[in-house]
């Protein structure tokens, strides 16, 4: 069984500014799932899905459509309007 | 301002009671702490039992609301204090929240929001996502307009003589914006380069993160956009307004001067600075030593004035300002500095060899340094142009450096870090010695110094232990002795012609720094004193201000930057925000000394980025808002003002409805649940706003990892009927807003399974048995039995162990991906402070007491005092539109009968 706390909910949405150049960098070969997102970044999956998740909200990443067969759905960067 | 009805609270009860009354002709104040009405019921998904959307029944109820002619929205505002008057009327003082945008142009286009480089979690999604310090509270808000939560002045910013913001640039660096951090500093002088390096940083002694791990390295982080900014473009980027055709004379090119006529050149105005010395740049070309202050950086930073088109004549000095007025000078400012050294004043003065610190440091600059190899020397003082003049003459070859200084070591004026340097640089310190005098050899050169020895006696007036002299003397061999004793101005040329005191600093009123004289101003350490680089600079600011609004004839006020910062953040608060932190550990300084340094060189090494990067992200956003500029650089309709403050207004009432809802239980009190433990347990408020069409995921996704979750449980009852939380009440909306969840997962992931473990289902009441038939023959599962405990495995699944009551009471475990705690509901006690003559009774519960809930619901124990919804108790949305009805048809009885002055037994009899 597992221990580990999680961080404080306010200190890790702090920091998500702070992530997006490397999130921005993971994605920039093409749509990741969180766990490969956080693999590629090596932050925790639960951090990350908050991190994306502030992105999405401000259209900066978004998802393709369908989950995967494992029930993740890919995340991709949007693309600046010319 | 005189209202029938003063309505606390814009959740569905108080938007009824405000409707209502309104629509009966009363006069409403309607005051809401968020920026919108709709309470909780807005950010529902649906609504049981009807499964109707809760936006699109609840949004007609809050444009209603803020469009009714008879309902005043006081939106973002707190009441302080309600007082029962004599006569049974009521007087409230309300407190605007400083929005710090302007609700009549906001659009509502986010475009501020996107810009903000802060992020908070979203109280209105219930932490799930991060929402920005500029923000409009959700989707459907009405009205639908931008705020900025600010809690105060970041302690880092608010410290900053220069009216610097250091919360700003640190968090633009934080999102990767190096040149709008550049941008910001520069916003407020153009020294960005030689602050990030010869800055004492004020603003670090105050950092909160001191009080954790240690100060963010907010000078360095500045000395990082400054060497990128100087590296990638040529000049500073910036506008100039057309010309003012006002001409401005600066005497004197250091900081205060060179800020200055920058900030007048941007506002259009002719400025022309005059300087004694060859080069411009003051102290910081003629003083500040190289290692610390590189002259290429200086001559970047003055390259950001000429290049605004700010004349300097150099060799020019200024005596008389009336010459300056026959030449056209529409206004003078005087920033001169201070240019005299304080002398020894002993014996043996003018042997050589003895000579003044800043002359020394100056001769160095010039590059006609004094020939110290192989010498010995003493420099007196114990401030920073003394650790200056140490280290100088250790790179000049000096064989020895003392410095000798009259108290003791934690009494010395300089930087600690400055002292601290000059030790490892191999300068000896001689501490609690006063020179009595030079002793020179027969050839007239300096051969010693004799000191009295000194003892620390009482405090003085500045509280430091004053030293004594004792009968003991020293002699310290040396061959040169700098005299580092103090600086003052230099201000003899100008007495008569402006205010001078007797130490020669200029007589300026302090706000204004306008001397008797009109055209006349001064700024920097010429009427300070001695001081700093920051201080000068916020002089130099000040100055530029009050000239530009006396050359407009304006009065002279209005220095937001400085005078009119909103105030300081309390450190306990910020650090209260938090229940725990992780150790980050503060960026090294790799600095190397040598014990014997022998060149110029630049001492301190640079940020790489990826340490300004890891630096700046230790920022905890004390303010929250970093006042950063960029929603005010993004707003299209230039709708934010960072300097607007809050407004308290008061008003008179007959009669106050409260209807200050709930609020949920804390789910980490239940421990056995792990909720802030385990990622996969989030309450029901949670799963509501997943559910919602303005759901902050793309679904339902687990927490642990975005994952689609298959198996989901829902405990029931947490924290409600539960004597071990102080709570025996049933909370009465759980059970229905369990089967409404499990309805909707099921509808949104038809491949989940979703079981509900519980102790009684309460479905009483017209369609919610039905409600809960309808769930079961959905598929949902409802097991009969508390949940005594969940724990988490390493893929994040939960194991739930529960007792199951309908299978013989076995003691069992199940695996679930995602676990969903049915919170209840606690009585929100903010309403026991809202009255301050008078007691808002409670019931044993801590719920508003009404006095005959059977008989007259809504009447609390204060007459003319009502309580609507489930600020009296837990209720759905029903029953408090209900009870709003009630407390409003009391309400307005009581206006009736206070207007024709009869009362209830009268009308009874
Ligand atoms: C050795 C030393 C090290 C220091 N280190 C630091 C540091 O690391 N950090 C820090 O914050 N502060 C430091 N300071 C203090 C800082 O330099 C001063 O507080 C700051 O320079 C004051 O700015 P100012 O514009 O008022 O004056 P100054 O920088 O002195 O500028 C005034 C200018 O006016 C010119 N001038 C004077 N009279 C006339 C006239 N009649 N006509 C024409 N021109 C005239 C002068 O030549 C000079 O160029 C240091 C000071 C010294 C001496
Ligand atoms: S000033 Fe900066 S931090 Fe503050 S609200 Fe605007 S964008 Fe956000
Ligand atoms: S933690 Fe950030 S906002 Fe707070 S004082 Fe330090 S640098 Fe400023």
């Amino acid at each position: 069984m597992s221990e580990a706390r999680l961080r404080d909910r306010r200190e890790v949405i702090r920091e998500e500014p702070a992530m997006h150049a490397s999130i921005v960098r993971a994605l920039a070969e093409g749509p990741l799932t969180i766990p490969q997102i956080a693999a590629a970044i090596g932050e925790p999956p639960n951090e990350v899905l908050l991190w994306v998740m502030g992105m999405r909200r401000y259209r900066q990443v978004v998802e393709v459509p369908d989950a995967d067969d494992e029930g993740f759905f890919l995340y991709a960067l949007v693309q600046e309007e010319e | 301002m005189k209202y029938d009805a003063l309505v606390v609270g814009g959740g569905i009860a108080g938007m009824e009671s405000s409707l209502k009354l309104a629509d009966m002709g009363y006069h409403v104040l309607l005051v809401e702490r968020e920026a919108s009405v709709g309470g909780r019921m807005i950010l529902l998904s649906k609504v049981f039992p009807t499964l109707d959307c809760a936006s699109c029944i609840s949004g007609p109820k809050m444009s209603s609301t803020v469009n009714h002619p008879n309902i005043t929205n006081l939106t973002y505002s707190e009441v302080e204090g309600i007082e029962r008057r004599e006569d049974g009327t009521f007087r409230a003082t309300v407190r605007q929240k400083a929005k710090f945008v302007d609700w009549a142009a906001c659009t509502g286009c986010q475009d501020c929001e996107v810009a903000c480089t802060v992020a908070v979690p979203d109280q209105f999604n219930y932490d799930l996502v991060p929402r920005r310090a500029a923000y409009i509270a959700f989707p459907q808000a009405v009205p639908k307009k931008a705020v900025i939560e600010r809690a105060g002045t970041s302690p880092c910013t608010d410290t900053c003589p220069a009216g610097i913001k250091a919360h700003g640039y640190v968090s633009l660096i934080r999102s990767g914006k190096y040149e709008e951090a550049f941008q910001l500093v520069l916003d407020a002088t153009p020294l960005v380069g030689t602050l990030g390096r010869a800055c004492y940083a004020p603003c670090e002694d105050e950092c909160t993160r001191g009080d954790l791990e240690g100060t963010l390295p907010i000078r360095r982080l500045k000395r990082f956009v400054a060497d990128r900014h100087y590296d990638q473009f040529a000049g500073p980027g910036l506008e100039v307004a057309a010309p003012t055709g006002y001409r401005v004379a600066v005497v004197g090119s250091g900081p205060a001067g060179l800020t200055a006529a920058f900030q007048l050149a941007r506002r259009g105005h002719g400025v022309t600075i005059f300087e004694e010395a060859p080069e411009p740049g003051g102290f910081l070309r003629y003083a500040l030593p190289e290692y610390r202050l590189p002259r290429d950086v200086v001559a970047h930073d003055i390259a950001n004035v000429t290049a605004l088109g700010v004349t300097i004549v150099t060799n020019t000095r200024v005596e008389d300002l009336a010459v300056l007025k026959d030449q056209g000078f529409d206004a003078v400012l005087i920033a001169a500095g201070t240019q005299r050294a304080i002398r020894l004043g002993v014996a043996g003065e003018h042997l050589s060899g003895v000579m003044s610190g800043l002359d020394f440091l100056r001769a160095v600059r010039q590059g006609t340094p004094p020939d110290l190899s192989g010498r010995r020397v003493v420099v007196v003082g114990g401030g920073n142009v003394a650790m200056d003049a140490a280290r100088t003459a250790r790179r000049l070859g000096a064989r020895e450096t003392t410095v000798a200084y009259r108290r003791s070591r934690d009494q010395m004026p300089a930087h600690h870090v400055e002292a601290v340097d000059a030790e490892r640089e191999g300068v000896a310190f001689q501490l609690l010695v006063a020179p009595v005098e030079v002793l020179g050899d027969d050839r007239g050169a300096v051969s010693a110094l004799r000191c009295t020895v000194m003892r620390l006696g009482d405090a003085d007036a500045s509280g430091r232990r004053r030293p004594e002299p004792t009968s003991r003397e020293i002699t310290l061999d040396c061959d040169v002795v700098i005299a580092a004793l103090g600086l003052v101005p230099e201000t003899d040329a100008f007495e008569g012609q402006v205010d001078r005191d007797a130490g020669g600093e200029l007589g300026v009123d302090p706000t204004t720094l306008q001397s008797r004289v009109p055209y006349v101003f001064a700024a920097g350490d010429v009427v300070s004193g001695a001081s700093d680089i920051t201080r000068a600079v916020g002089q130099g600011r000040r100055a530029a201000h009050m000239i530009d609004r006396w050359l407009h004839g304006e009065p002279l006020d209005g220095f937001a930057a400085l005078d009119d910062r909103v105030a300081v953040v309390d450190k306990t608060t910020v650090l209260a925000r938090q229940q725990s932190f992780t150790h980050r550990e503060s960026v090294a300084v790799a600095n190397v000394f040598s014990s014997a340094p022998h060149d110029f060189s630049e001492v301190e090494r640079p940020l790489s980025e990826s340490d300004a990067l890891a630096g700046a992200s230790r920022c905890l956003d004390c303010g929250v808002c970093s006042e950063c500029q960029e929603c005010v650089t993004a707003c299209p309709a230039d709708a934010i003002h960072l300097d607007a403050h809050d407004e308290v207004v008061t008003v008179d009432v007959d009669t106050v409805v409260v209807s200050t809802g709930y609020r949920l239980f804390a789910a980490d009190h239940k421990p056995e649940y792990g909720y802030g433990v385990y990622a996969n347990v989030i309450t029901a408020t949670q799963m509501d706003r997943l559910l919602a069409p303005t759901r902050p995921y793309n679904t339902v996704l687990r927490p642990s990892d975005g994952k689609v979750p298959e198996r989901i449980a829902y405990v029931s009852c947490t924290g409600s009927r539960d004597t071990t939380v102080d709570n025996p009440l049933c909370s009465k909306i759980c059970c229905m807003y369990s089967i409404k969840q499990n309805q909707l997962i099921m509808g949104a992931l038809p491949l989940a399974d979703v079981t509900t473990h519980y102790m009684d289902m309460r479905a009483a009441g017209k369609r919610y048995d039905e409600f809960y038939e309808q769930a079961k023959a959905m598929g949902a599962n409802y097991v009969k039995g508390r949940v005594a405990a969940i724990a988490e495995k390493e893929d994040g699944n939960l194991i739930l162990t529960y007792e199951d009551i309908e299978n013989g009471g076995v003691l069992t475990d199940t695996e679930y991906d995602l676990v969903v705690l049915a919170v209840g509901v606690q009585p929100n006690r903010d309403a026991e402070h809202l009255f301050v003559n008078d007691v808002l009774r409670l019931d044993e519960f801590h719920y508003v007491d009404e006095v005959a809930p059977d008989l007259n619901p809504g009447e609390t124990a204060i007459p003319g005092v009502f309580v609507a919804g489930a600020s009296s108790g837990a209720k759905d949305i029903v029953d408090s539109i209900l009870h709003a009805g009630a407390a409003v048809a009391q309400a307005a009885a009581h206006l009736e009968r206070s207007r024709t002055g009869v009362t209830r037994e009268e009308v009874m009899s």
